[in-house]
């Protein structure tokens, strides 16, 4: 990234790094237990959910067992079974992957919705900036899981739905983290440099400015993924996102309602899927936070 | 003053701004009132005769315009769902959700600002650990999660409050705080974990600057350097955090209030989107989110207040 970019040269100063300094901090970042647990946490999640579905049939999670209903965690049933004797073991596995699904790909599209918004206002300033943000401003006014809830049921409940609806809400916070990062950016004298040198305005925007914010930017999808997979499970359980039988935390919560009390396994067992994961995404985002900000001295002894 | 007006005149835009993306929001996007009201096998010509006398084939500007209106003048339209007028069936709602969403904010300010100091004054020690794990298990866990750990614990298992239903707090002050204290607690326990971590990260600033050791060095009590000289300053962006988080309260009281049966805004909310009901989503996405409008300037201004050293002009 920094090669084929107008690098800033005085990295301290900026507080932009070096690409090294970076790398050196995020060596010894994962190294105190919160990165370290973090970064465990979300990789164990992202591999159940990229390996389970190559495992496990969706069948097997969907296979009704009257016989066994409710049973609790045992050799045969490793966490039990739910209201219609479905293997909690098999649906909490597979759940990974529709919860890392949407939130992925709903971040994914607050970023294609969210950056240009924020680079365009951040870059041209003046009367864009002002009828940006005045729209950004007038979203922001809605609570993201109003807005994801309204638009999901509008268009229909369903898991693509619910991913274009958390996708939608999420993209004006985005554009706002956008827009002041190039704002900060874009006043910097190497920005001027490029000017003086000839560059078009679009090469300005992809080879100066895209790859100095894309730090902050990489911290808030963190956080936002976070976000996203209680968004869905939020939609899921009111009924406004994933649709029964495909395999969904928020789902199995919700299913859990009505036998909290003969059997709380039912609900402690995804609960626990999104807590981990939530968890794992947020330490993570916390470690890189610090990382990319060269104020930040490290607490721990152990690291030093 | 001046800072008021300005304040005030950008508020009457931003609610007309707001409202037109309520209305476009539900005019764009698929889904035909006339249907929702006759049902799918209703003749079309009666569904064209309804359309038409609805409206519905006016241009968007037009529609918008006698939405507004109608709106302005108290007419709220009628709920498909309730067969009510709106502007009846909110009215009854915003009482509910009111007292929660003031215990919830009560429950989180006074768990968050204690955690937060202890977790700054004891920086890494237990006491910060025990501190910083709670918060982060407070934002990891989804809100409704934990509506019904509090229902198993507090309702099933010890019997103690009600589980659902609300009591207006005119007709019986202690019931009506029984029926909301759990759905509070649910609601204001990720606002806390967030202004927790908020408030030891502005502590722990505060506490390293000058001022704070010639407080020290000048003979003053711990407890009267961290609570009066600190906090005074640290609050400042506590406040900001607990403007900004209400966003995610206005949004959490729809699932929770759902969970609880707690018939507040929320829950009318969520029974419009389960229905479809266009009218009634309109009032209620609008109603929500111009009190979160408003309730961001009150937070501005108490941010003025605590803080003396911001200056708007």
């Amino acid at each position: 990234m920094a090669t084929e970019s107008f690098s800033p040269q005085t990295a301290a100063s900026t507080g932009l790094g070096s690409e090294q300094r970076v790398r050196r901090r995020l060596l010894r970042m994962f190294r105190t237990p919160k990165g370290l647990i973090g970064l465990s946490l979300v990789v164990l999640f992202s591999l159940t959910a990229i390996l389970s579905p190559l495992f496990i049939q969706e069948a097997l999670s969907t296979k009704i067992n009257v016989t066994a209903r409710l049973a609790p965690p045992s050799p045969s049933h490793p966490l039990g079974t739910d209201q219609l004797g479905r293997e909690l073991s098999y649906r909490v596995l597979l759940g990974a992957r529709t919860s890392l699904m949407v939130a992925v790909l709903a971040v994914a599209l607050s970023i294609v919705l969210g950056l240009p918004l924020g680079v365009l206002s951040g870059y041209f300033k003046g009367w864009t900036d002002l009828s940006l943000m005045r729209l950004v401003d007038t979203l922001l006014s809605f609570p993201v899981l109003l807005l994801a809830l309204s638009i999901s049921a509008i268009l229909g409940p369903s898991v693509r739905n619910a991913t274009v609806a958390i996708g939608i809400a999420f993209a004006p916070y985005l554009s706002r983290i956008v827009r002041s990062e190039t704002l900060k950016v874009s006043s910097l004298p190497y920005i001027e440099a490029a000017r003086a040198q000839g560059a078009s305005d679009l090469r300005i925007i992809t080879r100066a400015i895209l790859p100095n914010i894309l730090a902050p930017v990489m911290v808030q999808a963190t956080i936002s993924v976070a976000f996203a997979i209680l968004a869905e499970a939020g939609l899921s359980f009111l009924g406004l996102g994933t649709q029964p039988p495909t395999p969904s935390w928020g789902l199995m919560i919700q299913a859990s309602r009505d036998y909290l009390d003969v059997a709380p396994w039912t609900a402690l067992v995804p609960g626990t899927a999104v807590a981990l994961s939530v968890l794992g995404l947020n330490m993570l985002g916390d470690v890189l936070r610090d990382v990319l900000d060269p104020t930040f001295i490290f607490e721990s002894a152990g690291a030093q | 003053m001046t800072y008021l007006f300005k304040r005030l005149s950008l508020l009457l835009l931003t609610l007309l701004l707001i409202s037109v993306v309520t209305f476009v929001l539900t005019k764009i996007l698929p889904g035909d009132v006339a249907i929702m009201i006759l049902g799918t096998r209703s003749h079309p010509e009666t569904l064209t005769a309804l359309r038409q006398e609805l409206g519905l084939n006016d241009p968007l500007v037009v529609q918008y315009g006698r939405w507004i209106g109608d709106l302005l003048q108290g007419d709220w339209g009628t709920s498909l769902r309730f067969k009510e007028p709106i502007a009846k069936l909110l009215g009854q709602k915003i009482l509910a959700s009111g007292v929660i969403v003031v215990l919830s904010l009560l429950i989180a300010l006074s768990l968050a600002i204690p955690l937060g100091v202890v977790g700054a004054v004891r920086q890494n020690r237990w006491q910060d650990t025990v501190s910083s794990s709670t918060a982060l298990l407070g934002i990891s866990l989804p809100d409704f999660f934990w509506g019904m750990v509090l229902i198993l614990l507090f309702s099933r298992w010890l019997g103690l409050l009600p589980s659902s239903g609300f009591v207006s707090p005119l007709e019986n002050l202690w019931l009506s705080i029984k029926h909301a204290l759990l759905p509070a607690i649910a609601l204001g326990l990720s606002l806390m974990a967030h202004l927790t971590r908020m408030t030891r990260s502005a502590m722990l600033e505060v506490l390293s600057q000058d001022y704070i050791r010639v407080s020290r060095s000048k003979g003053l009590g711990e407890r009267m350097v961290v609570y009066k000289h600190a906090l005074r300053n640290a609050i400042a962006p506590v406040i900001t955090v607990a403007g900004l988080q209400l966003g995610y309260l206005f949004g959490s009281i729809i699932v929770v209030e759902s969970l609880f049966n707690y018939t507040g805004v929320g829950w009318l909310t969520y029974q419009a989107l389960l229905n479809r009901d266009i009218p009634l989503i309109q009032a209620t996405v609008f109603v929500i989110a111009t009190v979160f409008m408003l309730s961001n300037l009150v937070v501005d201004l108490v941010y003025k207040v605590l803080d003396p050293r911001i200056s708007f002009e």
